[in-house]
């Protein structure tokens, strides 16, 4: 049985991924501002390390990762608005790639599950 | 927090980036722009990981041997910590050749003491021993031990002044880098080839169009170069003559808005491959629009030009 990272595809996966994720980000006014930032190196790295760990790939996040991560953007106002906005371009990303909608809702799921540490609560 | 650098133990307040801490207990780091993008400030750990941060946009071959750019990493674990001897080239150089390029651009031709390894349209840090001033300037040409710069003469600027005053033959500069991933190695020979910049950011085009032509790029080039008005275009003659020589070069000079002109004139980014040189307002919005209208993160190359921060280094 094949690890939902694997049926994926991987690093490759990812990298088709964050062009699109990113691109989506930037164009929703909900949570653009969060993502407006001139260095898009930096952007598209972090993106793609979130889009690792959401794929179920390699990642060593701690829930005090996350806090301390986005502790910045909760005080500028980020909320459950934000985090159902990121989950719904992470979906719309992954159907664009041809995903099915089982391992889609695998990737929503694994998002979720780290909702609380990333709102600080 | 505690460091070591070389062989001393320095302790770090909190806060304090390893570039302050180490000017703090007296030790001469070059410097320039202080805003983790020229690269000037590069040292490398030997123990310990910097924040990821501070690692942040260097190549991925400098982040495998811990270079980090010392000006942004505010040290969350203890850090041993070198100077980037092995990571980054350090040449003696002299100066061969002044040519003014505009009314207030200058064209330098150095020349290296040893061999200069480089990507032309990469930058590198051109440093005057005798003041320990040092600047980022783009490689315009390397070949047979000859680098070429463009440098902007402002009229209050440390280097530029002294660069376009007297020089006393073999006045020694030393040359460091290079650094940046503006250069055509790597690029796909068909693909069409965007160039645009601003003021100087006409220097690695340059190099960037030189070594594409000289290695057979069979795809279509568009040079953009913009400036607030005429006086601010150079090398045009040599430009145009290219252009004619070349049927696949275009070559436009524009003082509209670069941004404008760039997102009316290219309108399937997504199959081209952008280099993107100069003002750095310009550059960063230019690369959002490309990349929102569908040109990929992978193939948009930027090389933003930060000023020197006034009154250090």
């Amino acid at each position: 049985m094949s690890t939902l990272y694997e049926r994926l595809g991987g690093a490759a996966a990812v990298n088709a991924a964050v062009d699109i994720f990113y691109r989506k980000a930037l164009s929703d006014d909900r949570i653009a501002h969060f993502f407006d930032t001139v260095d898009m190196e930096r952007q598209a790295a972090k993106q793609k390390a979130f889009l690792t760990m959401v794929f179920g790939g390699p990642a060593n996040y701690t829930g005090k990762d996350m806090r301390d991560g986005h502790r910045h953007l909760v005080k500028q106002g980020l909320n459950d608005m934000h985090f159902d906005a990121v989950v719904e371009n992470l979906g719309a990303t992954l159907a664009e790639l041809g995903v099915s909608a089982a391992d889609i809702a695998e990737v929503a799921a694994i998002a979720n599950s780290v909702r609380n540490d990333v709102l600080d609560r | 927090m505690k460091l070591r650098f070389e062989d001393r133990d320095i302790e770090a307040p909190p806060g304090a980036s390893v570039l302050e801490t180490l000017e703090l207990a007296g030790i001469a780091i070059e410097s320039s722009c202080r805003a983790g993008a020229c690269q000037s400030c590069l040292l490398q750990c030997t123990e310990g990981q910097p924040p990821t941060a501070a690692q942040a946009g260097l190549p991925r071959n400098l982040v495998a041997e811990g270079c980090f750019l010392s000006c942004v990493c505010v040290p969350t674990e203890p850090l041993t910590i070198v100077r980037a001897g092995s990571a980054r080239q350090r040449v003696g150089a002299t100066l061969k050749e002044r040519r003014w390029l505009s009314s207030n651009v200058l064209g330098l031709t150095l020349a290296t003491d040893s061999p200069f390894t480089c990507h032309p349209g990469q930058f590198l840090t051109l440093v005057l021993p005798d003041s320990g001033l040092a600047r980022s300037y783009s490689i315009a040409g390397c070949r047979a031990g000859l680098v070429e710069l463009h440098v902007r003469i402002l009229p209050d600027g440390r280097m530029s002044q002294q660069l376009a005053g007297d020089v006393p033959d073999g006045t020694p500069f030393i040359l460091s880098g290079p650094a940046g991933n503006c250069f055509y190695d790597g690029v796909d020979s068909e693909r069409r080839l965007i160039l645009a910049g601003t003021g100087t950011g006409l220097a690695p085009l340059w190099a960037i169009l030189h070594d594409a032509l000289d290695r057979g790029h069979r795809g279509p080039i568009h040079l953009y170069h913009g400036a607030r008005d005429e006086s601010g275009f150079y090398l045009v003659d040599e430009l145009r003559s290219l252009a004619s020589r070349h049927p696949s070069f275009h070559y436009q000079p524009t003082t509209e808005n670069l941004v404008a002109v760039v997102k009316s004139s290219e309108t399937t980014p997504a199959d081209s491959e952008f280099f993107l040189c100069g003002d750095a307002g310009l550059v960063n919005t230019l690369r959002r629009a490309l990349f929102l209208r569908g040109a990929k993160l992978d193939r948009l190359h930027a090389d933003a030009f930060v000023a020197a921060a006034s009154g250090r280094s």
